[in-house]
């Protein structure tokens, strides 16, 4: 275990990567965003050739990446913002997502998509998008939202070892996050949600940065006296069911918390527990959320519109009261 | 060129097109097997481009994939299965007539998104470059994907990393007739041309122009020089855009090339100009290269073989309806 920051622990899980295995191959410059973390990406000088920067031509790089990888290659193509990868919008969901499956599993796709997400303070309406949801909507991708700096190297290395197109979100503001991260070929696997910490009352169901909001909401709410459980699914896709209905098996309460707006993923998995964990529910579950709206740049306006501890320990509230 | 390889070209063309002939008569047969996007017309291309590659070479195809497929080889009864959706398919059924997709003969994913096929096998240049490997990629495609923002993308990446991919590019467009491309530029080849990328533009109907060339332009390919484009300009067959199966041409039969009183129809003029199988006949016959018999020979062995790879794979059971949700893991 090292101390690392989470744009360390990307970074690291790529050089053990490219260390272990000639065939892993990057592409993309800043990995590690462009604030005060990006001298992380510094680690990746000594590859040489073996990481790509490539021209602004996000539909084309991808499909590289894709070709390469059924050439044996294992790509790992960051976008840099998720907002560019619409650029590569088909090439994504219906090339990469489609070519195992209708292959008729002939053909390995072993390439990973990472690109940054969410409401990043100053990002605008074009440049705050959080698209795992729609993503989600387009089987055949597997989805990964780390939280942490350990799943998040757990989560790129298992990615890059997928024979599967995997779509990892990362939320910028997480990259300073500091916390211990295993040394060498640390993997976590796909479909298992980590529970942070354990509650009797309510489980907030967390995704991306919304997990450590929901850390700081479990301690209001512990002031107050409510007990509350917080879970991160780190995939989406798969999903770890079983995991989410035992916890709001035990709680009877279910609050979801996600930067994606309406029509997402939080709304998938209150469809999910509706449907497979019913009579465990003891209140309706809460969703919170990003509004349906495009996002102004406008500071206070932006923070009005960002999912947060403190609506988050409302929502809990409200379930617990009810 | 030797007389072997000349009649290794004439086979290969008419291997195609009886493939074709046969997937006509599958799509009037069986109501579920839709829209098909035929070669007949377009062997020339495929074969002389085909047969100027190695085995280990990597291809990408666009929907109307098949020449290619068999041309390099692919096993027409699975091609055939797969076309009927059924579990002895190249895909086992999960990727139909449009996504024929055989690794065993170097087809990576066969893309039916206009400039699927392009980009792909510049991915695929890409891979082999990293890994030493002395293969190269072709991407086959139309003048379509030059209307595609990923078709210039594509050449661009190709040319600056000096990857070795064949571009090649079949031109069947038809001005003023739709589906085709719209192009401000005057020619398609100016579009690489411009990027730095060598072009060359042949005949498609004439198959042993454009073998010559694409040996010439997969030669430039794998001595490391970079991409190459080779665009063949096709007159495009009147089947082309098939929305109900049907034989607009006729069944081609080989002894049109010696006996012109056999063709007839509305197309005739097609036939008789732009039939690249007709037209290799005519050479091979006139050069001396092969008698009536030897070509009637090689169709009848073709022919049968193409029939009990369709007849096998209509006894092909369809896949179990349940696996439809079933992910390769």
């Amino acid at each position: 275990m090292t101390e690392m920051n989470f744009a360390e622990a990307l970074v690291d899980a790529l050089c053990v990567a490219m260390d272990a295995d000639p065939k892993v191959s990057i592409i993309g410059r800043g990995i590690s965003g462009h604030g005060a973390e990006a001298g992380a990406d510094k680690r990746l000088v000594p590859y040489g050739d073996r990481v790509l920067d490539p021209p602004t031509s996000e539909a084309a790089v991808a499909m590289l990446a894709l070709g390469a990888s059924m050439t044996g290659l294992r790509m790992f193509h960051h976008f840099g913002s998720g907002v560019f990868a619409f650029e590569a919008w088909n090439q994504v969901v219906n090339e990469a997502a489609n070519a195992r499956y209708m292959s008729g599993g002939r053909l390995k796709s072993p390439v990973t998509y990472c690109m940054f997400h969410g409401l990043r303070q100053g990002g605008g309406p074009q440049h705050s998008a959080s698209p795992h949801g729609a993503y989600a909507h387009n089987p055949g991708l597997e989805i990964v939202m780390p939280a942490t700096p350990a799943d998040a190297k757990g989560l790129v290395l298992t990615s890059i070892y997928s024979d599967n197109a995997t779509v990892m979100l990362v939320h910028p503001t997480l990259l300073a996050l500091r916390a211990e991260v295993p040394a060498g070929d640390y993997r976590v696997p796909f479909g298992k949600a980590a529970v942070h910490r354990q509650g009797k009352d309510v489980t907030i169901v967390a995704l991306s940065r919304q997990v450590t909001e929901a850390m700081k909401a479990a301690d209001i709410l512990a002031q107050e006296g409510i007990d509350a459980e917080v879970v991160d699914p780190r995939t989406l896709v798969p999903l770890d069911e079983t995991g989410i209905l035992a916890s709001v098996k035990k709680t009877g309460r279910l609050v979801i918390a996600d930067e994606g707006p309406s029509f997402g993923s939080a709304s998938e998995i209150a469809a999910m527990v509706a449907e497979k964990g019913f009579s465990s529910l003891k209140a309706p579950v809460a969703r919170v959320n990003r509004p349906h709206t495009p996002v102004p740049f406008s500071p206070e306006m932006e923070a009005f519109l960002t999912p947060d501890a403190a609506k988050i320990a409302a929502a809990a509230r409200r379930t617990v009261a009810a | 060129m030797n007389k072997q390889e000349r009649l290794a070209l004439f086979e290969c063309m008419l291997r195609i097109r009886r493939f074709e002939e046969d997937v006509i008569r599958l799509a009037m047969a069986y109501d579920y097997v839709g829209r098909q996007h035929l070669y007949i017309g377009a062997e020339g291309a495929g074969a002389g481009a085909c047969l100027a590659l190695h085995k280990d070479d990597v291809a990408h195809t666009t929907h109307r994939n098949h020449g290619y497929l068999v041309a390099r080889g692919s096993d027409r009864m699975a091609m055939f299965a797969e076309i009927l959706g059924r579990d002895g398919g190249t895909n086992k059924g999960r990727g139909g007539p449009w996504h024929i997709c055989d690794p065993d003969v170097g087809f990576h994913s066969t893309s039916a998104m206009v400039g699927g096929s392009i980009a792909l096998a510049v991915g695929s240049a890409y891979g082999l470059m990293k890994q030493k490997s002395q293969a190269i990629a072709v991407a086959h495609f139309g003048d379509g994907t030059l209307d595609e923002g990923i078709g210039y993308e594509s050449l661009n990446l190709a040319s600056l990393l000096k990857l070795p991919v064949l571009f090649m590019c079949e031109n069947n467009a038809k001005p003023g007739q739709r589906p085709s491309s719209m192009l401000a530029a005057k020619h398609l080849s100016h579009v690489p041309a411009a990027l730095d990328i060598p072009t060359a533009v042949v005949n498609g109907a004439n198959v042993e122009e454009v073998h010559a060339a694409a040996q010439k332009a997969v030669a430039h390919v794998r001595s490391g020089k970079g991409p190459f484009f080779l665009q063949a300009d096709l007159e495009r067959w009147p089947g082309s855009h098939q929305v109900h199966a049907a034989f607009p041409t006729g069944v081609t039969d080989i002894a049109m090339a010696w006996d012109s009183s056999k063709i007839d129809g509305k197309h005739a003029d097609w036939i008789k100009t732009y039939d690249p199988i007709l037209r290799h006949a005519k050479t091979l016959l006139a050069e001396s290269v092969a008698t009536q018999d030897e070509l009637l020979a090689v169709d009848q062995r073709v022919t049968a073989d193409t029939t009990k790879a369709r007849e096998t794979a209509e006894k092909s059971p369809f896949p179990v309806a349940s696996d439809a949700a079933k992910q390769f893991a």
